[in-house]
C-alpha cells in the first residue's frame, strides 16, 4: 500500500490559474540597522533591492515598468478608442508629477466605472476578457495613486481593497502585478500594525465545543471510511464504480493541519484585510439570499464570532464564505494545502482543477445538489454533517425545473415536506460527520447536502 | 432656446476646461465633473443634442442643418468640429450617436459613420424615397432600426407600427402608433418589464401596461421608462443607483457610511441602529414589472430621458427632475451624490428658466430651456417643497 508522499519535492503545489512565475519576497540578509528585502520583480532583469525603510511609493515604483514607453497598453478593438485614451491619460499621469493624487484617482475611477458597466453587461461567462483587463488596469492606477505620497494605514487598506477588486473581478495583467502590489501593501500593514491579543479567548472557546452528533450516524447508513488507500485500490473500488468514501490520513501532511493550523488568529494575520465574497442568507435557494463583499476581518467579526458569542439570536443572518477560489487570491494560504494525489487518476491537467474554500460559522447549509465534476471535500477545521444520494434516485429528489436551479433539489433534507415530496423518504442515502483530517470523495453527479455543526473550514477540489 | 449641460466632461464634451484654472490648482477634478449646469453658448435657435459616453452631437437646424461633434477626437481649438473625416452633414434632420458610430438622417438617405476609422465612406447607408423621409425617427428607419453594434441595420416587422424606439445598454423599448410598449434584448436585470429575468430575442408586449396609452419611451443602461398619456411615469429594471426612483439599499448604506464618518455630526433622519432601519424599509434592487413613480405631486411629465444609470424628466410646468447615479454631477444638484427619489433641479428655477427638453448622455445630461419672460410666465407661483405635502397649484 503506497502512501501519498510528503516529500516536498514530490508535492504538487496548487498554482495560480493562468499565470506562472509567482513573485515573492524573501529576506536575504539581516543587518543591525535595517533589513533588506529582495523584491522579485515581474521582469526578472529588474530584480531590485529596496530597503525596508524606503517609502512605500519607492517599493511600488520598483515593480512598475521603468517608464511610460515600457508600460504596455494593448487591447483588442472591442475596447473603444475613447477608453484607450483614458487609459493612456492615466499612464501619463502615473509617470509624470504634474497631477495631484486626487486627479489621478479620478482618472482611474473613470476607467473603473466604465469597465464595471461593461462587466455587468451580458452574462458573466460571456463578458469579454478585455473588459476584465481594463478593469484591472483601473485598479492598478487607482492603487498606485493612493500609494503616492505617504498614505495612512486606512489608505493602504483602501489600496488593498482596490487590488482585491481587480483580482476578484478583473483578469491578470502585467504578469499578475496586482498580486505583487498586494503583497507589498500587506507587508506594510503588518509593519504598521500593533500587536493584538484579543483572540486567544476565541481559541479557547473553540476548543470547548465538543464534537456533536457523532453518535447519531447509523452504521448501515454511514459513508465507508478507508485509511490511505493505494491509487489502484481507490480507482478500482470507488472512482470507477462511482462510490462515495471518506479517505482518512491523506491530508495529515498539510501545513494547514500542522505547522500553520488554520485558527481564526492565523487567518486574520494572513488574510485579515483581504476582500472576499460572502453569501448572506440561510441557503442559496432562499429569496433573501444575497452576496456581498467583506474583508476577512469583517466576515469573521460579523458572521463567525457573532455566532459564537450569540447563538440564541436566530434572526441574525448566516454568512458563508462559500465556493470562492481563495487560494488563487491569497497565495500564502495555497501553501498550506496540497492537491490530493488521487486527482492524477483523472484526465484534467492540474491547472484545470478548481479549488474552493468554504469557511463559515455553525449552521451554514448547502441545499441538496449535484455537481458536474468529481469532488474531494477536505475538512480542515470543525465538523460538517453530510448526506449523500445516488444519481440513480434523482426522481425521488424533485430537482427544480428552472434552468438556473435544475441541479438543486426542492426538498428540505432535514425537514422534508412529505405532502409535496412523498417519494423523498423512500430514497436511500448515506451520511457522515466529516471531521478535520477527513476527505470525502463525492462522485460526479452524486447529490450532496451539507450542514456545518460548528465553525468550519473545508477545501473542495473539483476535477474530472 | 438655450441648452445647458452638466455631468461627465473628461472629454470636453460639455465645455472646454478653462486652461488657466487647470494650471493653477493642478487639479482638474472640477472640470471633469460639471456639477453646476453650464450654458452651451453656441446653441441658440433650434437645435438638437445627442450624446454618448465621450461625445456630444449637436444638430443645428437653423443653420444649414449641420451636425457638429464635441468631445473625444473633436479638435480642441475650435471646440466643435467633425473629426477625423469631413462629412457633409448639411440638411441633416436627425442624428444618433453611440461610442463607435454616428448615424445621420439626411434628405433621401441614412448614413452610419464609424467614428473610429478614417474611412471616407459611411460603414452603412440606405436610400429613401420622398415618402419614407417622414418614417425616420432615429434609431427607427424604414423597415427597421439602426443599432450601435453590428449588425447595424436590424429589421422590424411592419405590423408593430413602430412610432419611436429607445435603445438601452442591451435592450430595446419600442412605442407603437397605438401607444403600446414592446421590449426585447437582455432581461437579466428586469429591464424588459415582463416580470422575470429572461431575455427575449423578439419584441414582446409589456402586458402590465396593456390598456394604457403611452406617449414616449426611454431606456438607460439597465432600466426602462415610459410616460403615459396623462403624464404618468412608469419605470422598471435595475435600481442599483436609485435610477428607478424607488428605495435603493445600496444608496442608503452608502449615505449611512458617509454620515457615520462625519464624526460628531448628528443626522436627524438616521436612527442610531442603522441595520435595523434598513431591515424595516422595503428596498428594490430589481423591478421586473412596470411601477408607477410619483415624480412631482400633481404634475404631468412631458419628456423623459435616461443615462446609463440615471433618469431625467421634464414636467409640463417646465421643471426638471433627476434621480439615480450622481457620481459625475449628472443630476445637476451641484453635488456628486446619487438619489433614489426624484428631485427638482433648482438651478433652472433660480435662473427663471422654463425647461422644455432633456437628453441624457451615458454620464451627463443636456437640458433645453427658455427664459420664463419669453413665455409670459413671469408670474408662475413658486413650486412648494415636496416634503410639505401641500397641494400644488399649477398652470398646466
Amino acid at each position: 500500500m503506497t502512501q501519498p508522499s510528503d516529500d516536498p519535492g514530490e508535492q504538487r503545489a496548487v498554482r495560480c490559474s493562468g499565470e506562472h512565475g509567482e513573485a515573492g519576497a524573501s529576506q536575504t540578509s539581516t543587518t543591525p540597522a535595517h533589513q533588506w528585502w529582495e523584491i522579485e520583480d515581474i521582469l526578472p532583469e529588474r530584480r531590485t533591492f529596496v530597503s525596508s525603510m524606503a517609502s512605500l511609493w519607492s517599493k511600488i515604483s520598483a515593480i512598475l515598468p521603468p517608464n511610460e514607453e515600457q508600460f504596455p497598453l494593448q487591447f483588442s478593438d472591442k475596447v473603444a478608442l475613447s477608453v484607450v485614451e483614458m487609459l493612456k491619460r492615466a499612464r501619463q499621469q502615473l509617470y509624470g508629477d504634474a497631477t495631484s493624487a486626487s486627479s489621478q484617482i479620478l482618472t482611474a475611477q473613470i476607467i473603473l466605472d466604465y469597465s464595471w458597466e461593461r462587466l455587468n453587461t451580458g452574462t458573466w461567462r460571456h463578458v469579454d476578457k478585455e473588459w476584465r483587463r481594463v478593469y484591472s488596469y483601473g485598479c492598478l492606477f487607482k492603487a498606485a495613486a493612493i500609494c503616492r505620497g505617504s498614505p495612512s494605514e486606512e489608505e493602504i487598506l483602501q489600496a488593498i481593497r482596490t487590488c482585491d477588486m481587480g483580482l476578484l473581478m478583473g483578469a491578470a495583467i502585467m504578469e499578475n502585478i496586482l498580486q505583487v502590489i498586494v503583497r507589498i501593501l500587506q507587508r506594510e500593514i503588518r509593519t504598521l500594525a500593533k500587536e493584538e491579543d484579543a483572540h486567544e479567548n476565541i481559541e479557547a472557546k473553540k476548543r470547548k465545543i465538543a464534537s456533536p452528533h457523532v453518535g447519531l450516524i447509523k452504521d448501515e447508513l454511514s459513508v465507508p471510511r478507508i485509511k490511505c488507500p493505494s491509487l489502484e485500490s481507490f480507482n478500482a473500488n470507488y472512482l470507477l464504480p462511482l462510490k462515495p468514501v471518506i479517505l482518512e490520513g491523506i491530508i495529515d501532511h498539510w501545513p494547514a493541519l500542522n505547522q500553520h493550523p488554520w485558527s481564526i488568529e492565523y487567518l486574520r494575520s494572513v488574510a485579515g484585510c483581504r476582500t472576499v465574497p460572502v453569501e448572506v442568507g440561510s441557503r442559496y435557494t432562499d429569496e433573501d439570499w444575497s452576496q456581498t463583499l467583506l474583508t476577512v476581518n469583517e466576515f469573521i467579526d460579523r458572521y463567525i464570532l457573532n455566532e459564537v458569542q450569540d447563538s440564541e439570536s436566530d434572526h441574525k443572518a448566516v454568512g458563508y464564505l462559500a465556493q470562492h477560489q481563495l487560494f488563487d487570491q491569497i497565495p500564502e494560504l495555497k501553501e498550506d494545502i496540497r492537491i490530493p494525489d488521487y486527482c492524477c487518476l483523472g484526465e484534467d491537467d492540474e491547472d484545470d482543477i478548481t479549488v474552493n474554500a468554504w469557511f463559515g460559522p455553525k449552521g451554514t447549509v448547502s441545499p441538496l445538489h449535484q455537481d458536474p465534476q468529481q469532488n474531494f471535500l477536505a475538512q480542515v477545521v470543525g465538523n460538517k454533517y453530510i448526506r449523500l444520494y445516488s444519481p440513480e434516485d434523482t426522481e425521488k429528489l424533485y430537482p427544480h425545473q428552472s434552468q438556473l436551479l435544475h441541479n438543486t433539489s426542492q426538498v428540505e433534507v432535514e425537514s422534508p415536506d412529505a405532502e409535496r415530496f412523498p417519494e423523498f423518504v423512500k430514497a436511500p442515502y448515506l451520511e457522515c460527520v466529516l471531521r478535520p483530517g477527513d476527505v470525502l470523495f463525492i462522485p460526479v453527479k452524486y447529490w450532496h447536502y451539507v450542514r456545518s455543526l460548528e465553525i468550519s473550514f473545508s477545501v473542495s477540489f473539483w476535477w474530472s | 432656446m438655450r441648452w445647458f449641460g452638466f455631468g461627465f466632461n473628461s472629454f470636453a464634451q460639455i465645455c472646454v476646461p478653462d486652461k488657466s484654472e487647470k494650471e493653477e490648482s493642478g487639479n482638474a477634478v472640477g472640470q471633469e465633473k460639471v456639477c453646476v449646469p453650464v450654458d452651451l453658448v453656441n446653441h441658440r435657435g433650434r437645435s438638437k443634442i445627442r450624446a454618448s459616453w465621450s461625445r456630444r452631437a449637436s444638430l443645428f437646424l437653423d443653420e444649414d442643418s449641420c451636425v457638429r461633434l464635441a468631445g473625444f477626437c473633436a479638435s480642441i481649438s475650435s471646440n466643435e468640429s467633425f473629426s477625423p473625416v469631413t462629412v457633409n452633414t448639411s440638411g441633416c434632420q436627425d442624428a444618433a450617436i453611440s461610442e463607435t458610430h454616428l448615424t445621420l438622417a439626411l434628405p433621401g438617405r441614412i448614413e452610419s459613420w464609424d467614428l473610429q476609422s478614417k474611412d471616407k465612406t459611411p460603414s452603412w447607408s440606405m436610400e429613401m424615397t420622398q415618402s419614407q423621409n417622414s418614417d425616420v425617427n432615429l434609431p427607427l428607419v424604414p423597415g427597421g432600426y439602426i443599432s450601435s453594434k453590428p449588425p447595424i441595420f436590424r429589421s422590424l416587422s411592419s405590423h408593430l407600427q413602430a412610432k419611436s424606439l429607445a435603445l438601452g445598454g442591451e435592450h430595446a423599448v419600442l412605442l407603437t402608433a397605438a401607444g403600446a410598449v414592446y421590449t426585447w434584448g437582455q432581461g437579466s436585470h428586469g429591464q424588459l418589464g415582463h416580470g422575470g429575468l429572461i431575455s427575449e430575442e423578439e419584441p414582446r408586449t409589456v402586458e402590465a401596461l396593456w390598456g394604457m396609452t403611452m406617449r414616449s419611451v426611454a431606456a438607460g443602461g439597465w432600466h426602462s421608462v415610459c410616460v403615459g398619456d396623462g403624464g404618468d411615469l412608469y419605470v422598471w429594471g435595475w435600481n442599483e443607483s436609485g435610477q428607478l426612483g424607488l428605495p435603493s439599499r445600496g444608496l442608503r448604506k452608502a449615505s449611512q457610511q458617509k454620515s457615520d464618518q462625519q464624526a460628531g455630526e448628528r443626522c436627524g433622519s438616521f436612527s442610531t441602529c442603522p441595520d435595523e432601519e434598513l431591515h424595516e424599509e422595503v428596498f428594490i434592487s430589481i423591478q421586473a414589472f412596470p411601477a408607477l413613480v410619483d415624480v412631482s405631486p400633481s404634475c404631468e411629465i412631458s419628456t423623459v430621458s435616461c443615462g446609463s444609470r440615471h433618469t431625467a424628466a421634464v414636467t409640463t410646468t417646465g421643471y426638471l427632475y433627476t434621480w439615480g447615479w450622481g457620481e459625475y454631477g449628472q443630476l445637476g444638484h451641484q453635488t456628486t451624490s446619487s438619489l433614489d427619489e426624484p428631485q427638482c433641479v433648482e438651478f433652472f428655477r433660480n435662473e427663471n428658466l422654463h425647461v422644455v427638453d432633456v437628453v441624457c448622455g451615458s454620464w451627463n445630461t443636456f437640458t433645453a430651456a427658455v427664459k420664463k419672460e419669453v413665455l409670459g410666465l413671469e408670474n408662475v407661483p413658486e413650486l412648494p417643497p415636496v416634503s410639505t405635502g401641500s397641494e400644488l397649484w399649477t398652470t398646466c
